[in-house]
């Protein structure tokens, strides 16, 4: 077994009792906070029969201990269970109906994050302490400050209220059908051939992605550019220079090409941060996605959904570190595990 | 090499996504039509909300917009008269009431279908009603605590036989859980949440994608043909998202619930209009007269004259509520200005000075109470309200109000549970009756949900016997005995009666607001 391989085993193996670890803190806390679940389902008006009946249905009579390795148990079968309320549709169910909404809002906000952070980042690094650079750097900080909630309501305003060219809620027009296939309309409306699907499924995903993008912006353009100025002051480069390399190739082919380490470094740390922008995101613009599932569902004590939903979001992000991690030996070579 | 493809590809990506955001903008009008550019053969109506649906079944769902949407694609025996709160015959054609109340036969209409192809008949509603029954959903206690058979009489003649006469069952029948449905596309003895099959309505539901929209299609096996071919119903996280999609024409209706503020701006608009109608839902304080001081009777009666409602409902709500003085709504039989007559329009600081000082505070023993609120349930203006509530008590010189709040789950538990002082809740109809407003709150075994905060015989004898009685006029007066018991004893007081606001383009015709409160979608049309 190569290195990378026995590198990549031990990390999955590791994420393992990470993840029942975030599971049993998650299981204790939605039990110490108040608030009967079952009493939030059945609405006040129920009789005690019904929610006794309820609780026995749901498995809450049970000592907490019991319940604990029940539900222990049936996440090592890889089953997530019911959710309590509207229906007790599988919470795997729930989770792939809402996931696809926001994997493609953070996909797009992240590409407009790495976008602006690196042509800002590298604008800023050409000329430091230029009224460029400055600006940019401004631009850096009051973008990482502002809150998701207001960039949005102002860019509705903007475009949605006043200009009228941009929708400012939903994921398409309702008059538009999309054959729903992956869950993400971009892909689907492509795959089924549907161009009005697409182009409602673009102008839907503008705004909220623009608004999570430009926050989250901030953080690449400050570390481009402090990234790039590294190298650009290496030997290496210098000794490039005195060869006569012309500046753009070694811009792009060499300084960019090596400051990228920290970059990507950056991507994965920066992924939980997204997934959590996205619910701030999602809230403003009524995406239909994890985010405002899962604050809707702890409202409601709804145990399962909420204990499923992290079990998958502690995969998810486990999963991406470990594959920024693969592809910073892949990228240099240096790096060995 | 791979490194110059992965910037190559970024910027590649940003680029034809900047492309394509700045030619989709120059271009709106030709990427999205509008509605009215639609074939001329489909008349569509875009609907937005912050409401949800729950379990699309009428076994189950118990909550106002799910049984809005139920009552446009299904239709029980009887149904409200719009702009009057007059039952008139739906799914049955004509029925007879014998033995005094206790037995109901319904005559169905012939010929209808529901959407599986399955005919209505006696047998298929027999099956619905016992289903209900059978299932002990949410809603079950319509049916369970009045109806003890069933019976078909023949193929389109039903016959339900009651425990006992019930002086309001026709409102009863009419409310969603009483709505046929097909044996073949529900099954019997289990809920069916997301089941869009529905009932025989003027609509019928064509796609349901939960929290993203519920698109409705005429019902061709319904007898009267709706206004509008489709009505596409938008889902909304909050009012702020509401607001903004009906600024920009996203919607063609803004219904529940945008904030009172909103409601004021948009009233500014010229492209848009606000319609306003009467509702039947309204808020209350409960005192828990088992709790100290509020086990006083002086005590809850000096707390309701120097209750403040038009501070409220101007602050607050910016005069988008009225004043209330009964827990029966205004507008409805029954009603009298209880509070009003015993305390005046109110605040009446002299009357409630008076009080306290009888029950033995003073501005040096102050009255030293707790009032609970729940912040999100009714909206975001309940904190101002209970500020609000806190100010006009303590304008006595004589009380001192400790604001306490929990999240609704919580809220609830504790009052079911220990019981909260004093709390502020709030009522939409089950069915449009006074006894839906008396009977819940006031009657010893009825009200456990609030946390038994009152039990009074002989009010109890009164709300059972006019659940019983025939005749309007002696229902009336015996609700009018209610009333004034329940301003004396002031265990509840009302606080303000709700207004229905609907916010549309200026084109949208046939809105009809009232006190039944769901929107029939089948009236609505575009000019």
């Amino acid at each position: 077994m190569t290195s990378l391989k026995a590198y990549i085993l031990t990390r999955l193996i590791l994420s393992i009792p990470m993840i029942f670890i975030l599971l049993t803190v998650v299981f204790v806390i939605l039990r110490i906070l108040p608030g009967d679940p079952v009493l939030a389902i059945v609405g006040m008006k129920a009789s005690e029969e019904q929610l006794e009946k309820l609780r026995r249905q749901l498995g809450l009579d049970k000592p907490l201990w019991m319940q604990y390795i029940d539900y222990v148990m049936s996440i090592l079968r890889l089953d997530f269970g019911r959710s309590m309320i509207w229906g007790r549709r599988p919470v795997l169910t729930e989770i792939m109906d809402h996931f696809p909404a926001t994997l493609e809002l953070s996909v797009s906000a992240f590409i407009v994050s790495v976008g602006i952070g690196i042509i800002t980042g590298l604008l800023s690094s050409l000329k430091p302490s230029s009224k460029v650079d400055v600006s940019l750097r401004i631009f850096s900080i009051v973008a990482y400050s502002l809150f998701i909630p207001l960039l949005g309501m102002i860019l509705q305003l903007i475009f949605g209220v006043y200009l009228r060219i941009l929708p400012v809620a939903g994921r398409k027009s309702p008059l538009v059908d999309i054959q729903t296939m992956t869950g993400l309309y971009i892909i689907d409306s492509i795959l089924t051939l549907n161009l009005e699907g697409l182009i409602t499924s673009i102008r839907y995903l503008i705004l909220p992605s623009i608004t999570l993008g430009v926050v989250l912006s901030g953080v690449y353009t400050r570390l481009v550019r402090s990234s790039m100025l590294d190298v650009l002051s290496a030997d290496f480069i210098r000794a490039l220079k005195a060869r006569g390399i012309p500046k753009k190739q070694l811009l792009f082919k060499h300084a960019l090409k090596n400051a990228f380490i920290p970059i990507l470094t950056m991507m994965g740390l920066q992924f939980s941060i997204l997934l959590a922008g996205a619910v701030l995101t999602e809230t403003t613009f009524s995406w239909p996605g994890m985010g405002t599932f899962l604050m809707e569902r702890i409202e409601y004590r709804d145990y399962t959904t909420v204990q499923g939903t992290i079990v998958f979001f502690a995969l998810l992000v486990s999963l991406v570190s470990l594959a920024v991690d693969v592809v910073y030996a892949l990228i240099d070579p240096r790096i060995r595990y | 090499m791979a490194r110059t493809t992965l910037i190559a590809i970024i910027v590649a990506v940003v680029i034809i996504a900047v492309a394509a955001g700045y030619f989709l903008m120059q271009k709106p009008s030709e990427i999205t039509p509008p509605p009215e550019e639609k074939p001329p053969e489909e008349k569509v109506i875009i609907i937005g909300t912050t409401d949800k649906v729950t379990d699309l079944d009428p076994a189950m769902a118990y909550d106002f917009f799910t049984w809005e949407v139920l009552s446009n694609v299904g239709e029980g025996f009887f149904k409200y008269e719009p702009e009057t709160l007059e039952l008139v015959p739906g799914l049955a054609e004509s029925y007879e009431v014998q033995e005094g109340g206790k037995v109901w036969i319904l005559k169905l209409r012939k010929g209808l279908k529901f959407r599986d192809g399955t005919e209505l008949t006696a047998e298929a509603a027999k099956w619905s009603i016992e289903r209900v029954a059978r299932i002990e959903g949410d809603p079950a206690w319509f049916v369970t605590d009045f109806v003890d058979k069933v019976e078909v009489v023949d193929k389109y003649t039903l016959k339900i036989t009651l425990f006992q006469p019930v002086a309001f069952y026709k409102a009863v029948l009419a409310v969603p859980t009483y709505f046929p449905i097909s044996p073949n596309s529900y099954p019997a003895d289990e809920i069916s949440p997301d089941n869009t099959a529905g009932g025989i309505g003027p609509y019928y539901i064509e796609k349901f994608v939960r929290d993203q929209e519920l698109v409705l299609k005429a019902n061709p096996n319904y007898y009267e043909k709706p206004k509008t071919d489709k009505i596409i119903i938008k889902f909304y996280k909050d009012a702020t998202a509401l607001r903004l999609a009906i600024e920009s024409g996203e919607i063609d209706i803004a219904w529940r619930t945008l904030n009172p503020s909103d409601i004021v701006d948009l009233k500014k608009k010229e492209d848009l209009q606000v319609i306003e109608g009467k509702g039947a839902f309204i808020r209350y304080i409960v005192f828990n007269s088992r709790i100290p001081p509020l086990d006083n009777k002086l005590v809850r009666q000096a707390l309701a004259a120097a209750l403040d409602r038009k501070a409220i409902v101007d602050k607050v709500f910016l005069g988008t509520v009225t004043p209330l003085y009964s827990l029966v709504p205004a507008g409805m039989w029954g009603h009298i200005d209880a509070f009003k007559d015993k305390y005046g329009e109110g605040p009446n600081y002299d009357l409630a000075k008076q009080l306290l000082q009888q029950a033995g505070y003073s501005e040096t023993n102050k009255l030293k109470i707790e009032l609970w609120y729940t912040p999100s349930h009714y909206g975001s203006t309940e904190a101002d309200v209970a500020a609000v509530i806190k100010e006009s008590w303590e304008k006595t010189g004589m009380v001192e109000v400790e604001i306490k709040s929990a999240e609704w789950s919580t809220y609830i538990e504790l009052t079911r549970g220990q019981g909260l002082p004093v709390t502020l809740y709030g009522w939409y109809p089950d069915y449009l009756d006074p006894d839906n407003f008396l009977f819940p709150f006031l009657h010893t075994d009825s009200n456990r949900w609030l946390g038994k905060p009152y039990s009074n015989p002989d009010l109890d004898v009164i709300l059972e016997e006019a659940q019983v009685e025939t005749d309007k006029s002696k229902r009336a007066d015996l609700y009018a005995e209610a009333q004034r018991i329940l301003a004396d004893d002031a265990p509840i007081v009302p606080i303000f009666q709700g207004k229905l606001f609907i916010v549309a383009k200026k084109n949208v015709k046939g809105i009809v607001l009232d006190p039944y409160m769901l929107l029939r979608y089948w009236l609505i049309y575009k000019e």
